[in-house]
């Protein structure tokens, strides 16, 4: 527990904090929200949670922050069990999604409303409260009204309101899911600068699979309450573990192929399985569009479908002779002659690449 | 051509504008017209005859300084004191009454107290009032039942109407809060537990000082309410309990002095001007709320 | 959790036991007569008690003209509104809340004065007649011109929420550029989206007018709640099992119209 002394000292959290899940499961009903979760979050690190609506991440969140009970498992913090903890007496400062601030205290008092829960004297929580707010870009706002402050504001104020307590834990539950995309990304650079300064453990809930990419030290996927992988962004996007990550962190083709001995047949070419090859038989090729090369080829028997232009790069989508699909990401100059309709030919780069079993 | 165009295109937008703005007068001008003279022409009689001496026919403020004297005194201030108490009472009793509404997880039940409430709090009067006299009056069901005349009981006075207005009173403090309550955000409560505060901590420092307008404009909309009644009072203690409204009453009907009956428009005027205050004090709480309840 | 129910439920049952206590017992005094034991006579008399049908008519006559002159007032001006002209949306809400400043005693205070202008200072002018018409006590107009004035906030809410609901503008040019007419526009594209409002409206004005007693009885005519108050005197029961039922039938007639029209929350003032 903080005491009185060191509210009014420097920013920097004293010492940062480990989290535990341990095995967390939560049913509502018939609906499993947590179904045997396990995630360590180590000491000042960023993890953002990510994942489709229904995969747990909030749910998650919110039993670290004691809003909600697993039915079993446990939440531990510095390897103490918090997990029967009262939500006013976790140490643990949380961000909502929006709309949480209360309406009728003004900045300041917003700020210093958990300082003033503990009996801080005014004068100290105010000055507190007036740091917080520099600290998030707001110094000049603090006779405001939340109903006075954009959304952005808002939202920087209940970062300032949630780090108050000095709490040993960040917790961020879509804090940018409301805002207009220009805030969304000063915001975000803003919320890391932060992190890094002051040094705390942070859990960044988002299904915005840029925003954690992006942000995160490491970013946990979640799905069906479960943990898929967590891992660093680039490790993430290149060495995806499961078929279910590969597809939903970044954009995927899959191309059929046929798996013998850990090396699979695909577009003509033989190339090394990457990590554990499917066992023998049709697989699905999993491809990133800018690993896929296409070239203009009039006896190719794949046809472009539509292109599309992303600036430097342009994103040319390629029926095979079989039906199936691929995107592929071309320089822009390279790609003038590939109109929808033109014949070519893809291949791929001479590297191990992923499968998974064939979906139909 | 570039500048001719937008005077091409401007031209019959704004014909159509100046027609619709036309349209809407027309529209109006009938609504208004009535109530100029359904609504504006008693409402100036109130106000010319509370200024008019009758015998003499001159302006002068005689009536409304005899309105706040004696027996009117009296019955101004009684009409104040019955609904200030109903309307406190009702406010204190439906606010815990309004959130179990709210929490209930019941929808049936929820929907059918939030309807009774509408018929209840809209359509009460004379029903009401007979429904007590059958209850709680001198030969009612629970009078007699209970042996309440001998235990100092009386439908027929203060007390006895405070317990029929809260009737009617309960019922629209709940429907006033409700909205209120069902606007108070899950992220307040937990945004405060978040920062340490419990469960009686929240109640003190977010949910009532958040709810305190709209507790404020309920219980100035209840007074107003109450204030204004007189189909209940009437049909329950014809006079026995000096009431403003019966005093207008009796009054119009003739039960007063010659030369008086402008005494009535200047109470009538009185109440005016107390409805009037009700509603000044009501809507910028009102407005405040919605503020931060939206 | 089981004390935060046990709690919710205390308040529940002490707020049942006063407001069904009374229904209750008016129940109970009403077939159970001293002196005559179980009898359900008070209901079977209703209907033969002189004054209860031409009481009741009148109600009804008056209900179904004060309706239909509201609305007929209040549609039109309420779409023009949505449709152009804004400066007057503040005019007519202004107008339209006026009723609630002047309560019903103070307002039939005003309308008595009115009505003694006629003998006193125009008995020479043709608006004598127009005076005396409006007295009519078969079919008392003054009275539909009140109830109109005293319903107008009602309404108004029960409309403004309706449009609220619709964006009218938007129906009208598309109705137009279907090839309707304004009228065409009006009542086949904007009245029926604004039908629960109708209704809503409608059945506040009818539940103001059949329980309208002070203006009623201070101008001296006999509508069915005036009728309750005067046999009151004479029979007890009866005028306790008039008013039983009339509530109970409010309250159907609100369930109803809650199932139809989604919720329709209603308070006199809020």
């Amino acid at each position: 527990m903080k005491t009185k002394e060191n509210v009014a000292t420097s920013n920097t959290t004293d010492k940062a904090a480990t989290v535990e899940f341990r095995g967390l499961r939560r049913e509502f009903g018939p609906t499993v929200a947590l179904d045997g979760l396990d995630l360590t979050v180590r000491p000042g690190e960023l993890v953002a949670l990510l994942g489709p609506s229904g995969c747990g991440k909030t749910t998650a969140l919110r039993m670290l922050a004691g809003f909600e009970r697993p039915d079993s498992g446990e939440v531990l913090v510095d390897g103490e069990d918090v997990t029967r903890v009262p939500a006013h007496r976790r140490d643990a400062g949380m961000v909502f999604q929006s709309y949480s601030l209360f309406p009728h205290l003004d900045t300041v008092d917003n700020v210093a409303f958990g300082l003033r829960m503990r009996g801080v004297r005014t004068g100290e929580r105010r000055a507190r409260a007036a740091e917080l707010l520099e600290l998030v870009g707001l110094a000049d706002k603090g006779g405001r009204y939340p109903h006075q402050l954009s959304g952005g504001q808002q939202q920087r104020v209940a970062l300032a309101r949630a780090l108050a307590l000095r709490p040993r834990v960040l917790l961020l539950d879509e804090p940018l899911s409301a805002l207009d995309a220009k805030v969304r990304l000063t915001l975000r650079e803003e919320i890391r600068r932060l992190q890094q300064e002051l040094g705390i453990t942070t859990l960044f809930v988002t299904h915005d699979q840029e925003e954690a990419l992006s942000m995160a030290d490491r970013v946990a996927v979640m799905h069906a309450g479960k943990l898929e992988q967590c891992a660093a962004p680039a490790e993430l996007y290149g060495r995806p573990a499961t078929a279910f990550v590969a597809e939903f962190v970044g954009t995927m083709s899959r191309i059929p192929g046929r798996v013998s001995d850990g090396v699979v047949d695909v577009l003509g070419q033989r190339l090394p399985v990457d990590g554990a090859a499917p066992q023998a038989g049709e697989v699905d090729v999993l491809v990133r569009p800018e690993a896929v090369r296409v070239a203009a080829d009039a006896d190719g028997k794949a046809r472009v479908l539509a292109t599309s232009f992303l600036g430097a790069a342009v994103r040319i989508t390629v029926r095979l002779a079989d039906g199936s699909e691929v995107k592929a990401d071309l320089p822009a100059h390279e790609a003038a002659d590939l109109v929808a309709g033109a014949p070519v030919s893809v291949s791929l780069p001479e590297r191990p690449v992923l499968a998974a079993e064939r979906t139909v | 051509m570039t500048a001719t165009l937008p005077r091409v295109d401007t031209a019959p937008a704004a014909a159509v504008k100046r027609r619709r703005r036309s349209l809407g007068w027309v529209a109006v001008v009938p609504l208004l017209a009535f109530t100029a003279v359904a609504f504006g022409l008693p409402a100036w009689a109130v106000l010319d005859g509370a200024f008019t001496v009758k015998s003499t026919g001159a302006y002068s403020t005689a009536n409304l300084t005899a309105s706040w004297q004696g027996a009117y005194l009296t019955a101004l201030l009684g009409s104040v004191k019955l609904s200030a108490v109903s309307a406190a009472l009702a406010t204190l009793l439906g606010l815990p009454l309004a959130q179990a509404v709210v929490t209930s997880r019941h929808r049936a039940l929820r929907e059918a107290v939030l309807t009774a409430s509408g018929v209840l709090a809209n359509f009460g009067g004379v029903p009401l009032a007979f429904a007590f006299v059958a209850t709680l009056g001198n030969a009612g069901v629970l009078t007699r039942h209970l042996g309440l005349t001998d235990k100092g009981w009386d439908l027929y006075s203060f007390w006895g109407l405070v317990v029929v207005y809260l009737y009617f009173l309960i019922p629209l403090m709940v429907l006033t809060i409700t909205p209120a309550l069902e606007g108070l955000r899950v992220q307040w409560r937990e945004a405060a537990q978040n920062n340490g505060a419990t469960t009686a901590q929240y109640w003190l420092h977010v949910a009532l000082p958040v709810l305190l307008p709209t507790l404020l404009g309920g219980f100035v909309l209840l007074f107003g309410s109450a204030f204004a009644a007189y189909a209940t009072a009437a049909a329950i203690v014809g006079s026995s309990v000096p009431l403003i409204t019966l005093q207008i009453a009796d009054a119009l009907s003739g039960n007063v002095l010659v030369g008086q009956e402008n005494v009535a428009l200047a109470l009538s005027l009185d109440m005016v001007l107390v409805a009037g205050l009700v509603m000044a004090v009501y809507l910028p709480l009102q407005r405040r709320s919605a503020r931060w309840l939206a | 959790m089981a004390r935060l129910n046990l709690w919710r439920w205390g308040v529940f049952g002490l707020a049942g036991l006063y407001f069904l206590v009374p229904l209750a017992a008016s129940v109970v005094f009403t077939v159970d007569v001293p002196g005559q034991g179980l009898t359900v006579d008070a209901y079977t008399q209703i209907v033969g008690t002189g004054g209860f049908g031409s009481s009741l008519l009148l109600s009804l006559e008056l209900a179904l003209a004060t309706i239909a002159v509201v609305l007929l007032l209040m549609v039109p001006a309420m779409v023009a509104l949505r449709l152009g002209a804004p400066k007057l949306r503040p005019v007519v809400e202004v107008v339209c809340s006026l009723p609630l400043v002047v309560p019903p005693i103070a307002f039939v205070a005003g309308i008595v004065t009115v009505l003694k202008w006629g003998p006193e200072h125009l008995s020479r002018t043709p608006l004598f007649q127009t005076f005396v018409a409006i007295q009519n006590p078969d079919f008392p107009v003054v009275l539909v011109l009140a109830y109109v004035v005293m319903a107008l906030p009602f309404v108004y809410r029960a409309l403004d929420a309706g449009l609220r609901a619709i964006d009218v503008p938007t129906l009208v040019e598309a109705a137009r550029s279907c090839g309707a007419s304004w009228p065409q526009a009006l009542v086949q594209a904007v009245l029926p989206n604004l039908r629960g409002a109708l209704l809503n409206a409608s059945f506040l004005t009818l539940a103001l007018v059949l329980g309208e007693f002070t203006v009623a009885q201070l101008l001296g005519f006999r509508p069915f709640a005036v009728w309750i108050v005067n046999v009151s005197g004479s029979q007890a029961q009866l005028s306790v099992a008039v008013s039983v039922m009339s509530l109970l039938v409010t309250w159907l007639l609100l369930l109803v119209l809650a199932g139809f029209g989604g919720r329709s929350r209603t308070t006199s003032r809020g």
